[in-house]
């Protein structure tokens, strides 16, 4: 049936193509397919989760949403491409706070986009930063880590799944409030190599998010020491949170949220936001992503703006500070 | 061990049901079609199709998407073997002697051995899982990135096997490969590298473009110069292994089957890491190493069955400690997610019903990829009878089509074409391809698992030598590069006695 729905919609566009169209008005938005790029391979978390809204919003959209794979260069090409895109509502994409932050942040990344050009619409999932060990790991709790990573300097290995991620901040965060703590930073390439050089033994700590640990947690792999955010996690709720310990600044998370290109029309974004967040909202899609251990968390209009700048804004401070930190 | 047994019972009776097989079959069909079409890979191909498995059962989505994967590995060989394209990345080394048996005639016993390997691998490589599963998945896990890098540094020193006449020449195409790999974004600190500028090389060259430009491209250029190619014919005959090249695939089979179970164990290593490593196995232990190339039957047994196997071996890693280790187990693994079900350790005790029914269902794929693929050996083989020019043109469009259809980028077509003429002008120049190759996959695994050995090491060299497996490794790789020092050495160095 998608397959099929697939087919006509490769027909629509070659016919669509071949007309020169005037533009379609707000009003009959949409009267075509829309591409939704994901900048991320096909059957990563951020894909799965686009691929089930995308399922359930082109219905009430009542065109086919068309999920494109721009994986690559950790986000940029796909980003690239979405700020390059015409703003006209046909193409959008996913945005990963604050991985598309640090990438414009990072003067060696070269990117070609800025944090205006994307009209933030609709986020989707918010997934808390997470501390943890392996199960047969010394450290029973975030104080027994810390002394132990005041005691001796640079030697406690603590991994990021990849340099200036979510995870890459927040161990700044955490050295930043606890003076003398200092980690020895090993950047590894995403959640699955963390979690074999973790369980093997080669790594002391991993800085990830929940989604990424729940099914280790629940079959005691692996131990969570702290969750990064104000509140405990529906899916670890025996975890404390840092702020419960006494670090309210440490608070990390990555969000997924659909944005287009700078300059889209208001009544295009109004629209794609009431179909999103209907969306979003659908049992299904609640179900599917609290099975996959994501956190939903619907923002749209002006918080999803105002949370995408405070990000920025926090990104930029800890993206300097990265850059410069001496490793011991 | 009673109980496995029960239990495994219990899982063929389940994954046998009308329904299941079908899901079965569907997914091996599929899995053959995108290791046929290059550009789609196995990765891609199931993620495609995850959302098609909401409306499903649990079992029977995730015994289809597994069929995919393995699936895949059997339909890469054909176009490797018919018109020296890899339909996927694992069958690269296929294209060597594959094609060369093609070229003889014998593209008929090159597609059977690689299917009967492939069974032979597949399903033995299911045995383990079932049998050493858990206590191997845990050693595997001590492999971390020094014995990474170390085992990657046996794997380079290895490339001088394939260096053909020329050791200075094999050299210096493994130097190139290593060198194309620099090109892109700096695996650790993101700062992208050779690129001028352009984003589409932020990720290097594209591994697929590359090798369809090299092999594919370049020998369509290279034939194309001869002004008249004969057609090959293939008898009936042709279309089984005469009983002497059975006797020299089988022990090929049964290393190929080993080694890419144990590659396949350690997370990170990739399918076509293994297929190098019994390629130059076979090379080694054969006592006609001068036949690789021209129509070696074993460097097409050995490198079938060990990517099999290693697809199989890999599922281990994911069901006993719920880690992928490839791109296309992470979709896998993705789909067990999204039905509600965590990889792991815990699934095992939570859903036996549906793991026992999986692991069951590897089995009958593989014997429905036999039944598929083997009759239709002799209609592939026939497409060898159509003249030259029309297999060329078809070649051609084949491949750009599949340089197309990885990124849908242009870009890609550019680089494959740029490789093509590169390859032609290698095969003119008598420069072995194969190492280029080598490099192009190991510069990436070397630099990656070396700088996070230092970074654990807060810059120490030692840490390569300190700890006993990376150790042993590295030592084996001193070993090897002495015996092809040797080997390599002028006559009197080698044998003072002489003359």
């Amino acid at each position: 049936m998608r397959l099929l729905r697939l087919a006509m919609a490769v027909t629509a566009v070659a016919l669509v193509a071949t007309h020169v169209s005037a533009p379609a008005s707000a009003q009959q938005y949409p009267t075509r397919p829309i591409n939704m790029i994901v900048s991320f391979p096909a059957g990563g978390s951020t894909d799965i989760g686009a691929r089930v809204v995308a399922g359930l919003a082109e219905k009430i959209l009542g065109q086919p949403i068309v999920v494109v794979n721009r994986g690559g260069a950790g986000g940029q090409v796909g980003w690239t491409e979405l700020a390059r895109a015409k703003p006209d509502g046909y193409t959008i994409g996913f945005l990963n706070l604050p991985a598309t932050n640090t990438t414009i942040l990072d003067p060696e990344r070269q990117a070609i986009f800025n944090e205006g050009s994307f009209t933030p619409i609709a986020n989707q999932v918010l997934d808390p930063g997470v501390i943890w060990v392996a199960a047969n790991s010394p450290y029973k709790t975030l104080k027994d880590l810390l002394d132990a990573a005041k005691a001796k300097p640079g030697t406690i290995r603590a991994a990021t799944t990849g340099i200036l991620s979510d995870d890459h901040l927040a161990i700044l965060m955490v050295e930043e409030v606890n003076p003398g703590v200092n980690f020895r930073i090993v950047h590894l390439l995403g959640g699955a190599a963390q979690m074999k050089e973790t369980l093997g033994g080669n790594i002391d700590v991993s800085f990830d998010n929940v989604g990424g640990i729940v099914p280790q947690v629940k079959s005691g792999q692996v131990r969570a020491l702290a969750v990064m955010d104000t509140e405990r996690s529906k899916f670890l709720p025996d975890v404390p949170t840092t702020k419960e310990l006494g670090m309210p600044t440490v608070i990390s998370s990555s969000t997924r949220g659909i944005g287009g290109p700078k300059g889209m029309d208001p009544a295009v974004v109004k629209k794609l936001q009431d179909v999103f967040s209907q969306a979003m909202k659908d049992p299904d899609h609640v179900k599917r992503l609290e099975d996959a251990g994501l956190a939903i968390k619907i923002m749209v209009g002006d918080e999803y703006v105002k949370y995408y700048n405070e990000t920025h804004e926090k990104a930029k401070k800890y993206t300097e500070w990265a850059k410069n930190r001496p490793q011991k | 061990m009673v109980d496995t047994f029960h239990y495994l019972m219990a899982g063929f009776a389940a994954a046998a049901t009308p329904t299941n097989l079908t899901f079965a079959f569907i997914g091996c069909f599929l899995g053959t079609l995108i290791g046929v079409l290059p550009g789609i890979g196995p990765a891609a191909g199931t993620a495609i199709l995850i959302p098609l498995t909401f409306q499903l059962d649990a079992t029977g989505a995730i015994i289809m998407l597994a069929a995919i994967y393995y699936g895949a590995m059997y339909g890469g060989t054909i176009t490797s073997v018919l018109i020296n394209v890899p339909g996927e990345a694992a069958s690269v080394i296929t294209c060597l002697d594959g094609h060369a048996m093609a070229k003889k005639g014998r593209a008929g016993a090159a597609l059977g051995i690689a299917a009967i390997g492939s069974f032979i691998g597949g399903v033995i490589a299911t045995v383990l899982l079932v049998v050493v599963a858990t206590p191997l998945s845990r050693l595997a896990l001590s492999f971390g990135p020094p014995e990474f890098f170390a085992l990657m540094i046996v794997g380079l020193v290895l490339v001088t096997s394939l260096a053909g006449n020329s050791l200075i020449a094999g050299i210096l195409m493994t130097v190139t490969g290593l060198l194309i790999s620099l090109i892109g974004l700096d695996p650790v600190r993101g700062a992208p590298r050779f690129t001028f500028g352009l984003p589409e090389l932020f990720d290097g060259l594209g591994f697929i473009p590359v090798v369809m430009g090299l092999f594919g491209v370049g020998e369509i250029l290279a034939t194309a110069e001869k002004p008249y190619r004969e057609v090959i014919k293939t008898n009936l005959r042709g279309l089984i292994p005469s009983r002497d090249e059975w006797h020299r695939s089988m022990g090929a089979i049964w290393r190929g089957t080993g080694l890419g179970f144990f590659l396949g164990l350690i997370p990170g290593v990739g399918a076509i890491i293994p297929t190098f490593m019994s390629y130059i196995l076979e090379k080694r232990l054969s006592k006609h190493p001068e036949t690789f190339g021209t129509g070696a039957i074993e460097g097409v047994a050995g490198p079938e069955t060990a990517n099999n196997s290693y697809a199989n071996g890999s599922m281990v890693p994911l069901l006993t400690l719920g880690i992928p280790s490839s791109p296309t187990i992470a979709v896998l693994m993705g789909a067990f997610i999204i039905n509600g079900l965590t990889p792991g350790p815990l699934l095992f005790q939570e859903r036996p019903d549906l793991v026992w029914a999986v692991i069951a269902s590897f089995f009958i794929g593989n014997v429905l990829l036999l039944i598929l693929n083997l009759p239709l050996v002799g209609l592939w083989a026939k497409i060898l009878e159509i003249p030259y020019q029309y297999i060329c043109a078809g070649t051609l469009l084949f491949c750009i089509i599949g340089a197309y259809s990885i990124n849908q980028s242009i870009f890609d077509l550019w680089v494959m074409l740029g490789c093509g003429i590169i390859g032609y002008l290698l095969r003119k120049l008598n420069f072995p391809l194969a190492p280029l190759v080598l490099g192009l996959i190991l510069g990436p695994q070397i630099e990656k698992s070396m700088r996070t050995s230092l970074e654990m090491s807060a810059g120490d060299f030692s840490i390569f030598v300190t700890r006993p497996l990376s150790a042993s490794l590295l030592a084996l790789a001193v070993v090897i590069l002495a015996f092809a020092a040797m080997q390599y050495a002028p006559k009197e160095i080698r044998d003072p006695n002489a003359d």
